[in-house]
């Protein structure tokens, strides 16, 4: 889902600098224990090119980061029991779910003064009240991805994807089963987190029917698939898109009129972190203005930080790519987590789906 | 040709031939692309942009990589000497004895080739934490959880490939040795190990292959600080595939091309001096 | 027997028996015992012995699933064995200074990243890749009209990637075999007069019975339980048995039921052991 995005050696090597100079940790008396290490579990390039060796040289604690795939892999891994690592970048619906098994710690919030920078629509979250446990990182949104010089127009409507065959065996849909079926339920028009089987039923009948037009369900891969020139038309989260945009010019990205899903990553401390204290500080540093504003530069993905998006420039602030017109956001929904017995709903009639 | 090919010589037969250049043909066009797209001067490995080696910089610039690279062969190595061992233990076990349980034993000990990697991981997740074993171990003994994992799947493969290579030991040999006085034990170090030897080989190459490419189970048992090369490329690849995980790769096919050789090498040079 | 001979049989049948029993046997138990459970909440189960996650892995849903996977796999098998026969023939019968390089060649792909090598397929078979510019190149030459082919993201590619993934399981069998091919015989038949073909099916065939045997087993087993390969290849319709396995370990989160379809394909698998084992009597792998 995340990658990063181009290089502007330049102005990012001035950022970093900067960030370096303007930010230091001080140690706090009392606080010295630990070791001055920290594990992170990140996805894979979702973090600015100097970004944890510029925390080294302001905190002194080196970071080691591991990547992981996708949710399921970081919720699966944590079961069982922390293996080790200290801040973790789980996706909102994800939150909930670990909130509700205690896999996260509460943050202690007079270490992270810095979550005053925060836009206010992030300073709280319905599925972290408070903001207990999490602190903000990006957010984006599902969308279409699409091949200009193929497609009529602009293609802003799920129907292209799931009731049409004007892009017959030259569409893809992404392969994750509460993903797909909510941009289908978002299409026939009930909300998002529908628990209704029946709603659930007749998203899988559409998605069914549609499915001798689709040419795959892509395992996240829509933006290769498209760049390739292996379909023309793709569901797939922004930032994937706005990556190859960079590449191809033809390509282009848009947010669906019916709606859309919106979604947040978070920082977090999960139960058994070795290194809680550092933990903390890396929040912080990351919630700082230059530090956010380096990293949402090179990742290109929508930061929270008002701060940070002050230092931005218009290319930046003013892509909608990155940050839909509020019109189309205010028809976006973020997954809710629905409890087990819908997620088997979704995962049987994705089943289906498939076997169909 | 002068002469017309012979019954055995199916080698110069023109459709062997062609099977053959064919069948290279097939397994070896991918991993040409992935090589030459290992120079490739784009992110991607989708159009040609001209040729750079700054991938292959980048690759031994990654800390992180080279560190999964060094776990990976370290582990590899450590699982092949162990199920090595283990499997030809094994191997000798269910050729010498006969027990009333044997095809159960035989059976048990196919199980870890016949379940599904998912599931084993999952397994390995959940035994490692229920029975507590300790996670801040220090480093090269912290990989200790990935390397049992290891040996657990590969063994069986050598015991298979082992028992196969015994199946045809001539045991009049054996007794030839009994009857000019040798003990039990001089008989297996002097003629039934030498005659496992390629058995042993085979099966080692095969337990290393395995344990160098494994992804799912080690997933599941690694953690921070033992990051392998397969689990690393994992999570970068899942998104897009970069020349730079294609450089990776491409150091990595070296790397095991020069030890095989080695191996190889050593084997012919130790098997003319054996028995055969 | 001697002293220190016991102690050595009991070293050889004590510690792989302690090892599998303490690193394998116990972690499957887990989740043998998980496939009984009842998921209560987002991880905790509730070991209750019920068999609902074997009912509901029985649904015609599943089981045709499971039925697709086995014919996939099949037919994987059978092309592993179409061209692994007459590579093997030709590896076998090679100048001996060339069969270890040969081999080599054979076995050097499977050292490649799993992931890495079916996405270098993928470049190799896209519809901009180098299948479609070869044969786009030759149409050219030709004078002819040429439409690129969709390779990908069907049933076909998923076999294609699963052939190319496990052909060096069954090549290597095969060679093992053949190699200790009575030489004799295949040269009687000839003097006999039997032609080139007849010497293969009468003759090189039935002696290489239990490398094919072993070599089916090698690439069905692991082709059955593959997950990667339908998902990177396959198109709408190539789910496989495993990637609903997987989805239940990870997205669907259900382990109880993961665990019941995983010991179902375990059941069937061993199912295919044991008629394998009434087939041959014994053991040839290579």
């Amino acid at each position: 889902m995340r990658e990063h995005a181009r290089h502007r050696l330049s102005r990012r090597g001035l950022l970093a600098g900067a960030a370096a100079a303007a930010f230091a940790i001080r140690p706090r008396p009392g606080l010295g224990a630990e070791e001055p290490r920290l594990n992170f579990y990140n996805w894979d390039t979702y973090i600015g090119e100097t970004t944890l060796a510029d925390f080294r040289t302001a905190s002194g604690i080196s970071v080691k980061m591991d990547l992981f795939a996708d949710s399921d892999e970081l919720f699966a891994k944590l079961r069982e029991g922390n293996p080790g690592y200290d801040v973790i970048v789980p996706t909102n619906d994800y939150v909930e779910r670990m909130i509700a098994v205690d896999m996260l710690q509460p943050l202690d919030h007079s270490l992270i003064p810095n979550r005053a920078n925060l836009q206010d629509a992030f300073a709280d979250a319905a599925f972290d009240p408070g903001r207990r446990h999490t602190m903000p990182y990006m957010w984006g949104t599902l969308g279409i991805g699409y091949r200009k010089s193929k497609v009529d127009g602009v293609p802003d409507s799920w129907k292209w994807l799931f009731d049409s065959d004007r892009y017959a065996g030259r569409c893809a849909l992404l392969s994750d089963a509460s993903t797909v079926l909510g941009a289908a339920i978002k299409y026939l028009g009930h909300p998002l987190n529908s628990r209704d089987p029946a709603i659930i039923r007749q998203a899988e009948e559409l998605l069914t029917g549609q499915k001798r037009h689709i040419r795959t369900f892509a395992p996240d891969n829509g933006q290769d698939l498209l760049l390739s020139g292996e379909v023309d038309i793709t569901m797939e989260w922004n930032g994937d898109i706005l990556q190859v945009m960079d590449e191809d010019p033809d390509l282009s990205y848009v947010v669906p009129r019916e709606g859309s899903i919106i979604w947040q990553d978070c920082l977090a401390i999960p139960v058994g972190a070795p290194h809680p204290l550092n933990a903390h500080a890396f929040i912080n540093y990351i919630l700082d203005a230059r530090v956010g504003a380096d990293i949402a530069d090179f990742i290109r993905y929508a930061t929270p930080n008002a701060a940070a998006k002050a230092l931005l420039p218009a290319d930046y602030t003013e892509n909608p790519g990155i940050f839909p017109p509020d019109a189309t956001l205010t028809r976006c929904e973020p997954a809710i987590y629905q409890g087990p017995e819908v997620v088997r709903l979704y995962d049987e009639a994705w089943t289906r789906i498939q076997a169909a | 040709m002068r002469i017309p090919p012979g019954p055995l010589e199916f080698t110069r037969r023109t459709w062997i031939r062609l099977v053959l250049l064919a069948t290279f043909v097939f397994l070896y066009a991918p991993i040409a692309t992935l090589v030459a797209y290992s120079f490739n001067d784009s992110r991607r490995n989708i159009v040609w942009r001209g040729f750079t080696t700054r991938y292959y910089e980048r690759a031994i610039a990654n800390d992180g990589l080279v560190e999964a690279f060094g776990n990976s062969l370290l582990i590899a190595l450590a699982a092949t000497v162990v199920s090595t061992l283990l499997g030809a233990m094994t191997a000798y076990a269910l050729w010498r004895f006969r027990f009333r349980l044997k095809p159960l034993c035989e059976g048990v000990v196919m199980l870890p080739i016949v379940i599904p990697e998912i599931c084993m991981g999952v397994a390995m997740l959940v035994f490692f934490a229920r029975i507590g074993w300790p996670g801040d171990l220090p480093w090269p003994i912290s990989l200790s959880r990935i390397t049992i994992a290891h040996i657990s799947f590969c063994f069986p493969f050598v015991a298979v490939v082992v028992r196969a290579r015994l199946s045809r030991f001539n045991g009049e040999l054996a007794e030839a040795a009994r009857d000019l006085g040798a003990g039990e034990w001089a008989v297996v170090r002097d003629v039934i190990v030498p005659h496992m030897r390629p058995g042993l080989v085979a099966g080692a190459l095969l337990a290393f292959t395995l344990s160098l490419d494994d992804f799912v189970i080690t997933f599941f048992t690694s953690g921070p600080d033992t990051v392998t090369f397969p689990v690393k490329i994992y999570s970068m690849v899942r998104f897009s595939v970069t020349p730079e995980v294609n450089a990776a790769s491409t150091v990595l096919i070296v790397v095991t091309i020069t030890v095989t050789v080695v191996a190889m090498w050593l084997q012919n040079r130790t098997r003319s001096g054996a028995p055969p | 027997m001697k002293p220190g001979a016991g102690l050595l049989h009991r070293v050889a049948g004590v510690v792989p028996g302690l090892w599998l029993a303490g690193f394998f046997l116990l972690p499957l138990a887990f989740v043998w015992v998980l496939s009984f459970g009842e998921k209560q909440g987002l991880v905790a189960v509730d070991i209750v012995w019920t068999a609902d996650n074997y009912l509901r892995a029985l649904d015609p849903l599943y089981l045709g699933i499971v039925a697709k996977s086995l014919w996939i796999a099949a037919l994987t098998t059978v092309i592993c064995l179409a061209v692994g026969l007459p590579v093997a023939l030709g590896i076998v019968f090679a100048p001996a200074r060339w069969r270890p390089l040969l081999l080599l060649l054979v076995i050097l792909p499977f050292w490649t990243n799993l992931l890495i090598r079916t996405y270098a397929l993928i470049a190799v078979l896209r519809t901009r890749g180098h299948v479609n510019a070869t044969l786009g190149w030759a149409a050219e030459l030709f004078g002819l009209p040429f439409e690129p082919l969709s390779l990908l993201y069907t049933n076909g590619a998923v076999v294609a990637g699963l052939v190319y993934v496990h052909l060096p399981f069954m090549v290597l069998p095969l060679y093992a075999t053949l190699h200790r091919l009575d030489r004799s015989l295949v040269e009687a038949a000839a003097d006999l007069g039997a032609g080139h073909l007849r010497v293969c099916v009468t003759i090189i065939l039935p002696l290489a019975v239990p490398g094919i045997v072993s070599g089916s087993l090698l690439v069905f087993v692991p082709a059955l339980g593959s997950y990667l390969t339908p998902d990177l290849l396959g198109g709408p319709d190539s789910q496989m048995i495993a990637n609903v396995i997987e989805r239940q370990f990870k997205s669907a989160n259900d382990w109880p039921f993961g665990a019941a379809l995983s010991f179902l394909l375990m059941y069937v698998t061993f199912g295919a052991l044991a008629l394998r084992s009434l087939s041959v009597r014994r053991p040839a792998v290579p």
